[in-house]
């Protein structure tokens, strides 16, 4: 099959996976705090996991080239931020507090989302095994955001099949962005240790500046700690036997 | 240089610049508690760096071995903290009047130099430059940590030359448990995956569990999040120059 199918079914597949999160609202009206916080100390872990991957990968063609990449993934998702913050962020149809949050919500996940999507196409260059490690774990790691997604729009009053809806079209720009990523990443082979360290750079620091402060806030610090350290080890060994 | 030696001066060196740490306190000022959330921040992203480097090179030495060690070593840290009342203890409570909570942060202080002993211990096998970033790392946290103790010690009416002596002497079994470690893997080449996992967990949890958290609450989730990630960062340079 033409490598760009497979990274398009791949990458689909990892933003269909943000739906499952809206699920457990099908038997729940509310979900505690703690469950999700505990999915993005999972998340964390796995995300933190597949960097170690990232980076042991790209500093095998050189580790300057790979820091160089992380520096621009780090900068990238301070400039969204940045950007996110100077600008009033509208959602269609909706008004008032809740909508903004709702909105902001959206906005948010789906900027991450185009990181992912090139962590994703370029983890594809890096080889297929690393590929499907990759997918599995952004695949994980969207789940909790559709449930954090959800997790916010439900109590608003949205149906599930609503949260579900918006969870998925937050990961649709990992599709989006991981063909082109990935077609970089074959024709400009140098870029790959750059393509790689900006993945990392950028996973990392999403779970440094997002993920943990949240899990951390709404959980209790030692599970918290022992879910991401955990889970941390489970990814890395997960790498080595693929 | 003899290995031990090695393993002896750089984990001593480790422990001693805990002294360091009091002198802010000079003069009876408060700790500066964003200053100490970046130290920390800097040493959570080197020590998470080092055990980037740790398990990525190490799990040829034997990948099951590893992860059931490092699993034991995040149990092992975990039931220590757990044994001790020490679980959730927060370490910036200054104001905390309770007599207890001074114990209890000397205690906090020295149980987290036992693991980090382990971690210089395990680092030196693998190699001796390893070690001396690990030792480098642990000494960058033993500063703010030493801060900490201090400023509670310093609350309930010790003097700052008693409150550096205190910091070090917490830091002691560091010196201890990295020549033990060092000596023993040394000794059974086939403890390395086992010992090399216990000390990879052990660093996790500190990171992510005492380090970070307490991070972001003495200053602003992305101040700590960038130096947490520049450092991790500079781990991954320094060990492609150490080789």
């Amino acid at each position: 099959m033409n490598p760009v199918v497979v990274v398009l079914i791949y990458s689909t597949m990892t933003a269909l996976a943000t739906g499952l999160g809206a699920l457990p609202f099908l038997f729940v009206n509310t979900m505690s705090t703690r469950a999700v916080s505990y999915a993005n100390a999972l998340a964390a872990g796995l995300m933190m996991g597949a960097s170690f991957g990232l980076v042991a990968e790209g500093t095998g063609y050189g580790a300057s080239q790979t820091v160089a990449g992380g520096v621009l993934g780090v900068l990238f998702i301070l400039a969204t931020q940045r950007w996110l913050g100077n600008h009033e962020v509208e959602f269609g149809g909706l008004r008032g507090a809740g909508a903004r949050q709702m909105a902001l919500m959206i906005v948010v996940m789906t900027v991450h989302s185009f990181s992912e999507g090139v962590a994703v196409g370029v983890s594809f260059g890096g080889g297929t095994a690393l590929a499907a490690v990759i997918t599995i774990a952004i695949a994980v790691h969207n789940i909790p955001e559709g449930l954090a997604i959800s997790a916010v729009m439900r109590p608003r009053g949205q149906s599930v099949l609503k949260c579900a809806g918006w969870s998925i079209f937050s990961s649709l720009p990992q599709p989006l962005m991981a063909v082109p990523a990935f077609l970089l990443v074959e024709t400009v082979r140098p870029v790959l240790p750059y393509g790689l360290g900006f993945a990392a750079g950028a996973m990392v620091f999403m779970v440094l500046v997002e993920l943990l402060p949240e899990a951390y806030d709404q959980g209790p610090r030692p599970v918290v700690g022992a879910l991401a350290s955990g889970s941390i080890i489970g990814m890395v060994l997960f790498q080595h036997y693929l | 240089m003899d290995a031990t030696l090695t393993v002896v001066l750089y984990s001593s060196l480790a422990a001693a610049t805990a002294a360091l740490g009091v002198l802010p306190l000079k003069s009876g000022r408060k700790p500066p508690l964003r200053m100490i959330g970046w130290a920390n921040a800097l040493a959570s992203g080197l020590m998470m760096g080092v055990a980037y480097a740790l398990i990525s090179s190490g799990l040829d030495s034997g990948a099951p071995a590893a992860g059931v060690g490092a699993v034991l070593g995040i149990g092992f840290v975990y039931l220590t903290h757990r044994a001790t009342g020490t679980l959730e203890l927060e370490l910036n409570r200054l104001d905390d009047p309770r007599p207890e909570y001074g114990y209890q942060v000397i205690l906090l202080n020295a149980l987290h130099a036992a693991h980090e002993g382990i971690a210089i211990g395990v680092a030196m096998s693998m190699s001796l430059s390893f070690g001396i970033l690990m030792a480098l790392a642990l000494a960058i946290h033993n500063i703010p940590e030493a801060t900490i103790l201090g400023a509670v010690v310093m609350n309930r009416g010790l003097r700052l030359r008693n409150a550096a002596l205190l910091a070090v002497a917490a830091n002691v079994n560091q010196i201890l448990l990295a020549v033990v470690t060092f000596a023993l893997v040394s000794a059974a080449p086939s403890l390395l995956p086992w010992a090399l996992g216990f000390a990879v967990g052990a660093l996790l949890y500190l990171v992510l569990v005492e380090l970070l958290p307490e991070s972001y609450r003495e200053a602003g989730h992305t101040s700590i999040a960038l130096v947490t990630v520049v450092a991790m960062g500079m781990v991954v340079l320094l060990r492609d120059r150490a080789g």
